[in-house]
This record gives structure tokens, sequence and C-alpha cells, in this order.
């Protein structure tokens, strides 16, 4: 593996201080709000302010091209980044939340990078992507949302659920059925705008961790056919860009938290006395700390190594699935055991840890669940007869 | 000069075209970092330890790129001496706005004497119009570097600087001192450190951090400017000071005064 680069280091500090100085302070208010049934957010006012400063440090488009106005960062460069700002609890993305920017960059045709990828990539177009159905999540072959034919549209019937961002949302990519095939053949993306007759936006999902989702009704949505993002029948293969980088962004922020954890758990773990010893001096609480040390480091290790063969345009497909299980698995153990530390303390909604652990909790489902990663995983060796 | 102090002289174009500016920068062990002695007592950690710029001396970067950006100066150079590792430090600065690097390599201890000598040369070559340093680096808390480099260049000398104003040919500087401010106004050129007040420095931005990419940094050392760097002085043993015995309760602010008065005899 390469060395990280000064420059990469310096950005890394640059976001480090950025997340200390600027989002930090507001994790108690985030956690009170939270804590009294309120939403995991900043406020309009809260966010304009850290919206400023990204705009002044030029914290912007991270993984936008140059020619698009972004800072082009590398993947390497881009995880070591969202190490650090997965440290705080105080929601916060840099502009723009980019889940569909590799899949347009990839299949978007002029128009639709005129009216839509350039706005998002400058930030001024939210999206966001629905793919799972209430009967098909991990496994695409249940999908039964159906796009079909009709003069110059396309009219869009089914339903989706478990979509993030909905109601800020510009507009969203839906996948839906436009040929025949069980799995992922003829399935087709298209871009809906928000307030498109017949796009319904069904309820709100309160999830763990204090996310929200959507469901989503798409009843006789008529879209004209310049609304078709990339090939007919051809929409899984460039939805499933998204993904891999999307699972080394996982592993980087799990290791980001679990630093965190045990930043809070050593710090408890040496003034906190119990029978006259401090928990530091607890074999029980030293073993918790190094095996929390050990993973995080093996956990950090992956993501680079991963970074760094995606950089080079490779194929890493194996490494973001054992990363994603490995990575998630280590982060549920780690923030437990630091809220194991705190005691009682460690269960209440005034340290960041129970979100954390909520998060982590959340992340051994979405972009998929550990087990079909494991199979995969399984699946790939078996076939090969070697590990790697 | 018969502008009144505190009143900036409108810039002087011809001036300002010459005017480079010298910022010395110290790598050092970053201010979060619990410093520990190292075990054989002959100085502290520094192997796996977090090393950043001198804080003293980003303000000190901070001052001269508002300077520049003020009009007031054309160029800034920023000069470390230490570790081929330093160059990280300039790298810094390079980003907060520096234009240029010059790093003298030298292992282990450069004391202050040493480091005046070698900025000494290096004014000789760069004839800077003002140098800015930090008041002192947080790691030996020596506070001087910039007294010896003024003596030694025979300038004038602002220290503790709360306040710059640069003129055409002469700057305003106002020093914290006990008890209040003080002013005073040196002829250029002149030396400068900074104060904790001075400014806030600025995060470097990350299209400026690409930038730095691109600035140069000459390498160079001791030898190169005719200057023996090597200490003067010997460190015989360095230790942690004694741990604080704890505090004891008092009851009431009458037992407090009383025990100031009678035990402790503070007052």
């Amino acid at each position: 593996m390469t060395m990280i680069s000064e420059e990469a280091r310096m950005l890394q500090d640059l976001v480090a201080k950025f997340v200390e100085r600027d989002l930090m302070p507001l994790e108690p208010a985030v956690l009170a709000r939270e804590a009294a049934g309120g939403k995991w957010a900043l406020t309009d006012a809260e966010e304009e302010v850290i919206l400023g400063k990204c705009t002044e440090l030029g914290l912007w488009g991270l993984d936008v091209p140059e020619a698009m106005g972004g800072a082009a960062l590398d993947t390497v460069t881009r995880m070591l980044l969202e190490e650090e700002i997965a440290r705080t609890i105080t929601p916060f993305e840099f502009p723009p939340d980019s889940p569909n920017l590799h899949m347009m960059m990839a299949v978007a045709n002029e128009d639709q990078r005129t009216r839509y990828l350039q706005p998002y990539a400058d930030g001024k177009a939210k999206s966001g992507i629905a793919i799972s159905e209430p009967g098909a999540g991990g496994d695409p072959a249940g999908m039964i949302t159906r796009a079909r034919k009709d003069g110059d549209d396309w009219v869009i019937n089914g339903r989706k659920i478990w979509v993030s961002r909905v109601p800020a949302a510009d507009f969203i990519i839906v996948m839906a059925r436009t040929g025949e095939g069980k799995r992922a053949e003829g399935m087709t993306a298209f871009i809906v705008e928000k307030d498109t007759p017949g796009f319904i936006i069904e309820r709100e999902i309160r999830m763990i961790g204090g996310r929200l989702t959507y469901e989503l009704v798409f009843d006789d949505c008529r879209v004209p056919e310049r609304q078709v993002l990339g090939e007919l029948g051809q929409g899984y293969v460039p939805m499933q860009l998204r993904l891999n980088v999307r699972r080394l962004q996982m592993g980087a922020r799990c290791v980001g938290m679990c630093r965190r954890a045990v930043e809070m758990m050593t710090e408890q773990a040496k003034q906190r006395v119990t029978f006259g010893v401090p928990l530091a001096d607890r074999q029980a609480i030293q073993w918790w700390i190094a095996d929390a040390a050990i993973k995080i480091h093996a956990t950090r290790l992956m993501v680079l190594s991963a970074a760094e063969k995606m950089e080079a345009g490779h194929d890493v497909k194996d490494e973001a699935s054992m990363l994603k299980v490995f990575a998630t698995e280590m982060a549920g153990e780690v923030i437990d055991q630091a809220m194991q530390t705190f005691g009682a303390m460690g269960m209440t909604k005034e340290l960041p840890l129970h979100l954390f652990a909520q998060q982590a909790r959340l992340m051994r489902i979405y972009e998929g669940p550990t087990e079909v990663h494991r199979m995969a995983i399984a699946k790939r060796v078996l076939r090969r007869g070697a590990a790697f | 000069m018969r502008h009144s102090p505190g009143v900036a002289a409108p810039p002087q174009q011809d001036t300002a075209q010459a005017m480079k500016l010298l910022v010395p920068v110290k790598r050092v062990v970053d201010y979060n970092v619990k410093v520990r002695v190292k075990a054989d007592g002959t100085g502290v950690e520094t192997a796996n330890v977090k090393m950043s710029m001198n804080p003293f001396d980003e303000i000190a970067v901070e001052e001269a790129v508002r300077l520049k950006e003020k009009g007031a100066a054309t160029e800034i150079i920023a000069v470390s001496i230490g570790p081929a590792a330093a160059a990280e430090q300039i790298r810094t600065a390079l980003a907060m706005g520096a234009d240029r690097g010059i790093l003298v390599e030298v292992e282990g201890a450069v004391e202050p004497l040493a480091v005046a000598k070698l900025l000494k040369a290096i004014i000789m070559k760069e004839e800077p119009g003002l140098i800015i340093l930090g008041k002192q680096a947080i790691d030996d808390d020596m506070n001087a570097t910039g007294q010896m480099l003024a003596a030694l260049m025979g300038w004038g000398q602002g220290t503790f600087a709360s306040k710059v104003e640069l003129a055409a040919d002469s700057v305003t500087v106002t020093r914290e001192v006990d008890g209040g401010l003080e002013t005073v106004k040196l002829t250029l050129p002149a030396i400068v450190t900074a104060d904790l007040r001075l400014n806030e420095p600025r995060y470097a931005s990350l299209p400026n951090i690409m930038k730095a990419r691109k600035k140069p940094i000459e390498n160079l050392k001791p030898a190169d400017l005719g200057v023996d760097a090597s200490p003067r002085l010997t460190t015989l043993k360095v230790e942690e000071p004694p741990k604080r015995q704890a505090g004891r309760k008092v009851g009431s602010v009458a037992e407090l005064v009383d025990k100031l008065r009678n035990e402790a005899k503070v007052i």
C-alpha cells in the first residue's frame, strides 16, 4: 500500500478541525432535540452557518470532477475525510449529497447533464434513489414496479420503500421494469421530478439512529421519454456503480465512529474508579480497548487498500463486501463496549453513543445486509477455490 | 511619518511592490498532545506523536497573509529550520497563503542562537522588509529567537504584538505589556513577534491546500549558509513536574480566608 500523501494528510487535518470546531459544539443541541422526540437534524439556521463554512473552506463537491467545478479528490483521500466527519453525531454531509453522482456521470445524456447533474454537482439540487420495494430488498428479483410505454411517455406504477432524502429531493431516480426477465434484466432507471402527478409520498418511516425513510407510491405516474436515464432495460449495472463506493464509505464511517467511541471510553476508564481502582486498570476494560484498537487499525487498512485499488480502476466487489461485513460488525461491538464502560451514563440519550450504536446497527442492513454479503463472498471463494 | 499611531498609511505602490515578508515556522509537538518525558530523561517523546506548526507561528503566517491581502506586501517566504519532515509545516504555511518556502535541514536540537544566525544568513540573501515570528515556540518556550535575530541584525523589534500596521517605511506595533498596551513604531526593515491575540489564524482551505503542492520549497543545509548550527548548551536532565497534591474542601468563606491567612500565609 502506498504512503498517504502530504496533501491528503493536510486535507484530513482541515476536516478534523472543521469537525471539532464547527460540528462537535452542536452535538448537545442535536442530542437534546432528538431525545425530546424531534428529528436528528440541524436547524435551518445551523445548517446555513455550516454550509457557509464549507464554502469558505472549499469543502464542496469532493468527488465531483474538476470540469464540473468539484475538487475531484482521489478515493483514498475521500475515505480519510469520511473517517473524520464520522467522529461527530452532528448530522452533516459535504454537499452535494452524492449517492447518485457516479450513476449519473456514467449514463446521463447531455440534456440530463444540464438539467440534473450540473445543478446537483453545484449543490443546488438534491436527489434520492428508489430501489427497494416491500417485496424486494437485497434481492432485486422481486421487483415489480413497472413502466409501460404510452405514446411518447412512460407510465410508472408500483411502490417503493426505504427511500432516503425524499421530501427535500428535487428529483428521484426510480428503478422500474420495462422488459421481461426475472432478476436484473429489463430494469430501467427514470428521473422523476418532485411534484410529478402520480408520484406520491405515502408515509414517513422513523428508523432507529434518528434516520428517516419514506414509502413512495407511483400511481400512473407519467414521465416523458427524456426522463429515461441510460439505456432502456440496462439500468441495473450503472445502479450498482454507486454501491461499491458507498460500502467503502461505510467502512470509513465505522472507523470514525469507533475512534470517537474509543476516545470517550479511554477518558472514562481513566477517571472512573470502582472498588478503589480505575476502570483502566481492569483487564476486561483493557481488552475491550486493545481489541477496539486492533480492529480499527485493521478496518482502516481494509478501507485504504480497497480505495487504492478502486482508484487504480480495479474491481473491488470482494473487498467492498468484506469491508461492509467486517466494519459494521466491528462498529456494533466497539460502540457497545464503550456504552458498557460508561455504565448507566452510557444508556442515556445525553452521549452520542446511543445514536452511534443504532446507526451501526442500521448499517448491517442497508447497502446489502451482512448475510447477503457473506453469501456473495462465499459464492466467489467457493468458485475460485481460493480465499483471495 | 506624520500620521498618528493607529491609522495606517495608504499603501505606497512602489514600496509595496518590493515588500517581502519572511515568516519562520517551527515544527513542534501538536498543542493537543499530552507531552511525555522520555524514559531516559533526555527530552520529551516525539516518536509517533502528532507534530504541527507552532501555534504562535501560525498567527505570524496569518498576519503576513493578511498584510499581503491588504496590498501591503507582495511576497511571503516561509522558513523552517529543523528535520526534513519540517517541510510539512512549510507546506501548511504555503496552504495558508505563503508564496514559497525555504527548509534548512538540521537534525537534532537547534538552539535559538543557531536559528537566529541561520535566519540572518537567509535575510542577507532574501532582503525581506519585515520578519514576523511567533513570540515563542510551545515546545521549549524559549522566547528568544526574535530578540536574538533583532540583535544580530541591529534592527528594531516589536515583540508580543497584538496589532501590526505596515506602512511604506515603518511598522507600527501594539505590544501587550504588563498593565496595558504599548505602541511602538519601527523603521523598516524590522522584526515583529506575534502574541496570541494578534489574530485568529484561518484554516487552509481545500483549494489552497491543492495549490500549495505547486509552490516551491528550497532545501538548504546550515553549511550552505555558512553557519555553525551545533548546540552550545547541553541538556542535563528533563523531568516531569511534580504531581499536584489533592486539594482540600473548606466549609465556608470564613474558613477559607482563615486558612489562606494563617496556614498558607498568602493574604
